[in-house]
């Protein structure tokens, strides 16, 4: 069997048995999908996404004989990338303005705002949801996950998912407006 | 917050990916330039490439997964989620007993890290008093929590499960698994663990002349 095609569960088991450099595979394996992730966490850092991710897969390695269930090893990893994301966010200042979207009263309809201009707006909106509704937000509307999926990934309930996801799309509505 | 600010719950449901009907057109359109301006925002994200992978690499290659490795004072020195156990429980008692080489091991000699044969082991004891169960196992990062692995067996005089397995020295993670589907840490160690998904794991360390901790 190729390295690429054994299952996570697989994959963990052999790790733990000394064959460390199929560690690599896992990594490989999830190193885009959740760097992804961990640069919309952090407003569009890939470097500090870089960091926090490359921190998560070492201390997953380190703890991996605590994943007792390793088919589960993708949602475990996931809620440890979410942690180290949500560690680097404390440790850092936001560089990110918020004031600049902060009055949407005084934000007109710009039809020459280009997605340069966009971006930073749905960025600096994205800063001020608390850190639940960010991550639910981002799963949903930037990664497009299904609630199912997120919920297995988080091992939260649907509804209080769809909750915060509501709650987050009310709160990026009315800091968007007029330049969505 | 007013009702201007706020997506309509049917606009909700219909952002959800719901089939709804009745809702405004200018609300769908609405919707529809809010989900796209997102998806716009998440088609520019980039993601970390593959240095992470080497840096990654380049560490674990100094270290080993927890169950392996780790003498007692790195241990000791790790951050741990600890919780007091409680002072009676009367649903179970377990005891962790090193044993000078005379119990019989249930552990498959297979199971366990690369080079476990020439590794010294420590025969160690495991009880656990359940009565009401119909099986009980062991699983533990010692093999790979498989659960169907190592059966304790019951004194249907006194409801004590108990089976003795050898360990390598240092820190292992462990529970019991009451009739083959509830995992059950054990009340009696020193330490628990949260395993990440929210359960806890038992901590027992052993030393080469026997258990250090339990």
């Amino acid at each position: 069997m190729r390295d690429g095609c054994m299952s996570d569960a697989e994959l963990v088991r052999r790790v733990l048995a000394g064959e460390v450099e199929l560690y690599r595979v896992l990594v490989e394996r999830y190193r885009a999908e959740f760097g992804r992730y961990a640069t919309a966490l952090l407003g569009g850092d890939v470097d500090e996404a870089a960091d926090a991710l490359q921190e998560a897969f070492i201390k997953a390695y380190d703890s991996l004989a605590s994943c007792r269930q390793p088919d589960k090893f993708k949602a475990w990893v996931f809620r440890i990338v979410t942690n180290q994301c949500h560690n680097a966010r404390r440790r850092r200042r936001l560089h990110v303005r918020l004031e600049t979207i902060a009055n949407p009263a005084s934000e007109t309809a710009d039809e020459g705002l280009d997605r340069g201009e966009i971006k930073k707006a749905v960025g600096a909106a994205l800063e001020a949801l608390t850190e639940e509704q960010r991550i639910a937000f981002v799963m949903k509307h930037i990664e497009g996950r299904s609630y199912a999926e997120m919920a297995d990934l988080l091992n939260v309930g649907q509804d209080a998912l769809k909750m915060r996801v509501h709650r987050a799309r009310d709160e990026m509505k009315r800091r968007l407006e007029g330049v969505v | 917050m007013t009702a201007r600010d706020r997506f309509h719950p049917d606009v909700q449901r219909y952002l959800d990916g719901e089939h709804v009907e009745g809702v405004a057109q200018r609300d769908i359109e609405e919707a529809d330039r809010f989900a796209t301006a997102m998806h716009t925002y998440g088609a520019g994200i980039g993601a970390p490439d593959a240095r992470v992978d080497a840096a990654v690499m380049e560490a674990v290659r100094t270290r080993r997964p927890s169950h392996e490795g780790g003498s007692f004072w790195q241990w000791l020195v790790r951050p741990h989620q600890v919780r007091v156990r409680p002072a009676l429980l009367a649903a179970a008692s377990i005891a962790l007993i090193a044993l000078g080489g005379a119990a019989v091991s249930l552990l498959p000699r297979s199971v366990g890290p690369a080079g476990a044969d020439a590794a010294p082991t420590v025969l160690v004891r495991f009880e656990l008093r359940a009565p009401e169960a119909s099986s009980v196992t062991l699983a533990g990062s010692f093999n790979a929590w498989s659960s169907d692995r190592i059966e304790l067996q019951q004194n249907t005089a006194t409801g004590v499960w108990s089976g003795t397995i050898q360990l390598r020295p240092g820190r292992h993670e462990y529970s019991f698994v009451i009739d083959g589907e509830r995992w059950l840490p054990d009340p009696m160690a020193h330490a628990q663990v949260d395993d990440g998904f929210g359960q806890v794991n038992s901590v027992i360390v052993v030393g080469p002349r026997g258990v250090v901790r339990s």
